[in-house]
């Protein structure tokens, strides 16, 4: 009966919230009030599929959905991100009947990492892929095994862990765990022998602390690690990427299925890789997969172009707090290889809360935008001279670096510079929308 | 005029941007003709103290705080040697808990520390970040930073700021926090703390100078941005003090 009323009030409250706009929270918070165990009562889909991870899970779960579904099955998944418990109990009561059985073939999840816990508490995951743990909202995260010990209790015995093989903090998951796939990325073109970046969360082995080696770099300290010490070492992978080139566009999967990158970021390897590993395992077949996932554009929005002036603009979302991201996207700008200008904007550092913390622009890697086609890099928003500052300690010549005090500013002068190169922008949700209200976005 | 900075782990105890410490260090003494040569050490080998004038750590995560305390604690006779010898040391983030006599884990165990000093740690499964302004001892405008830290620590007597106007100190909301001892200097603040503060960067760098018995100008150069950066971090961050 609990149950009943559960489902009934959480079925209401998310009929209401739509009208009135409301978020997807609320009605799942109230339906475990009523029922706090409801989410063990309800009659779940066979499969379980859960994302998580620093980076990543909003694109590899739209990924996952697309073949899926075009695999025949019906996925129910939590597209608007709502991945703390409420957010899942409201999607779950909602896809189910009166009765308590979820509709659907597959309960698909983007699951926060500092909370994956509480959800799993009352349910476990037929399979919980884990993309990767970086230093990423430190602020919130405190660091990436802190984040590595929240996530480890919500990993049950009986779920296969479907885990990145090249991030020596992911693979530890495995340690102890019977049911383990792991995907991974063979070396290839994109592959260095030495390290990029200005920090390296990889140079000392995750189990004993001792000095870690890498066979190769792909990004980051995402490669191939092993530690004389203890013997930590990458696993061979049970999906590859067997060769990549991301010039060009072109991945090959376990060295048979070639795809096209419409995104021609590492990022979008690893995802790609990660929802072909698991929609694998799920039973979907490899010509579906390769038709959905080849030139498969995302349609989470996080690239959007647009005009500015005589500037044809692409904004690339990054995060505020995630260097990862900050440097994907850079390095993205530095391989596109074409004159242009750059724009970075730091106004808001979050649009959850506050925090004046800046620590994080001295990891990400800005020396990357000291190239011949970056012309020119505009620096603005409420933390510029932060901003200015670390440039200062890069080899980017100061005579290409403009501060505005804010983003009307720069795009003001952009916009009357009378210049037509390409221009990119790299900031956060917090911040972009306060560029792409005074330009003209192209339609998508 | 040269002067050598021992960088303790750097590829170990680096978890905010610490290296940025050192990066604008070494500019603003190299703005006022010093020669300067940071030596990176890592935990396999032993630490040149000897020939240290700055001896830096910064923060890690829990378990890299142990390794890092295990891979020092043989040679903190060495350590407590420099100190004597008017060395100066900068510890921040919890860099600043292994100087004490010693840290609590989560779990209860209990690790040895460094012993120049005898203040206690216990860390918790509980984390408290949050952004911090400090009420310095040593110099007159407040400091500004972040703290990121799972742990309480007991028995200062002389800290580095007396108290917190925004966030938590050693052992309590608002409370005192970090260490001070001759040129030992040690705060919970985690990375990059000379850079968002001028007038620390500027005390630290008057320190070396007398440490080293080298005349100071009266006005030091300032570092491109950094005073602008400050004010506009201690104004945000004031807001929320009010």
């Amino acid at each position: 009966m609990r149950m009943f009323l559960a489902i009934l009030v959480c079925k209401l409250l998310r009929f209401i919230g739509k009208l009135v706009g409301k978020g997807s929270s609320l009605p799942g918070e109230y339906a475990l009030k009523i029922c706090p165990d409801v989410l063990r009562r309800v009659k779940l889909p066979e499969h379980i599929i859960a994302v998580t991870g620093s980076n990543g899970k909003t694109s590899t779960v739209e990924m996952i959905a697309a073949i899926l579904r075009e695999s025949g099955q019906e996925v129910v998944y939590n597209a608007e991100g709502s991945n703390q418990i409420e957010g899942v109990t409201t999607l779950i009561l909602c896809s189910s009947t009166f009765t308590g059985k979820m509709r659907g073939d597959v309960l698909l999840l983007e699951s926060d990492e500092r909370y994956a816990r509480l959800s799993f508490k009352w349910f476990h995951p037929t399979h919980f892929v884990i993309t990767n743990l970086y230093r990423d909202q430190l602020t919130r995260n405190g660091h990436p095994e802190w984040v590595y010990d929240a996530i480890l209790p919500a990993v049950h015995p009986d779920t296969t862990l479907v885990l990145n093989a090249d991030d020596p903090l992911v693979s530890c998951f495995a340690r102890g765990h019977g049911k383990v796939k792991w995907f991974g990325l063979e070396k290839c073109s994109i592959s260095t022998a030495e390290h990029q970046g200005v920090y390296h969360d990889g140079a000392r082995c995750p189990v004993c602390g001792g000095p870690m080696e890498y066979g190769c770099y792909h990004y980051e300290h995402i490669g191939h690690y092993r530690c004389p010490s203890c013997g930590h070492s990458r696993h061979a992978p049970d999906f590859a990427v067997t060769a990549l080139d991301l010039a060009a566009g072109k991945l090959t999967i376990d060295g048979g299925t070639d795809i096209s990158l419409a995104f021609k970021s590492i990022y979008n390897v690893y995802n790609i890789l990660a929802a072909w590993s698991v929609c694998s395992l799920a039973g979907a077949d490899t010509q579906v997969m390769a038709r959905v996932i080849n030139n498969y554009i995302l349609k989470n929005g996080r690239m959007v172009r647009f005009t500015l002036g005589g500037h044809r603009g692409t904004l690339l979302t990054s995060k505020h707090e995630n260097s990862v991201a900050y440097n994907t996207n850079l390095s993205y700008i530095r391989a596109a290889g074409e004159p242009c200008s750059v724009l970075i904007i730091v106004d808001a550092i979050s649009r959850k809360y506050f925090t004046g913390e800046t620590s994080w622009l001295w990891d990400i890697d800005f020396g990357r935008l000291d190239c011949g086609a970056v012309q020119k890099v505009i620096l603005c928003g409420k933390y510029v001279h932060d901003l200015a500052m670390r440039f200062d300690y890069t080899s980017i010549p100061p005579e290409k670096i403009v501060c505005c005090d804010t983003v009307a500013q720069a795009a003001g002068a952009l916009s009357e510079d009378g210049g037509k190169e390409p221009l990119y922008v790299v900031t956060c949700f917090s911040d972009r929308d306060k560029l792409l209200n005074l330009v003209q976005k192209e339609e998508t | 005029m040269e002067l050598t900075i021992l960088h303790l782990y750097p590829d170990m105890m680096d978890l905010y941007g610490e290296y940025a410490n050192l990066a604008v260090l070494r500019r603003r003494l190299e703005a006022l003709g010093v020669s300067v040569t940071v030596t990176g050490c890592a935990p396999e080998d032993a630490p040149d103290f000897a020939s240290a004038d700055l001896i830096y750590m910064g923060a890690g995560t829990e378990r890299r705080q142990k390794y890092a305390l295990t891979a020092l604690l043989p040679h903190a006779d060495a350590l407590k040697a420099a100190v004597e010898r008017g060395a100066a040391v900068l510890f921040t983030g919890n860099a600043m808990e292994t100087l004490g006599a010693s840290v609590t884990d989560a779990s209860g165990k209990v690790w040895q520390g460094l012993g120049l000093a005898d203040f206690t740690t216990v860390e918790t499964d509980k984390r408290s970040p949050g952004d911090v302004v400090a009420v310095p001892v040593l110099w007159d405008a407040p400091a500004v930073g972040f703290m990121n830290k799972c742990s309480t620590t007991r028995g200062i007597a002389a800290p580095l700021f007396s108290r917190l106007t925004l966030g938590f100190g050693n052992e309590a909301e608002h409370g005192a926090e970090g260490y001070v001892s001759g040129n030992v200097f040690a705060t919970h603040i985690t990375g990059p703390v000379l850079v968002k503060n001028p007038d620390f960067l500027d005390f630290l760098t008057r320190r070396l100078f007398a440490q080293k018995g080298w005349d100071l100008p009266e006005a030091l150069p300032a570092l491109p941005h950094q005073r602008e950066a400050y004010e506009t971090t201690l104004a945000e961050l004031e807001k929320r003090t009010k």
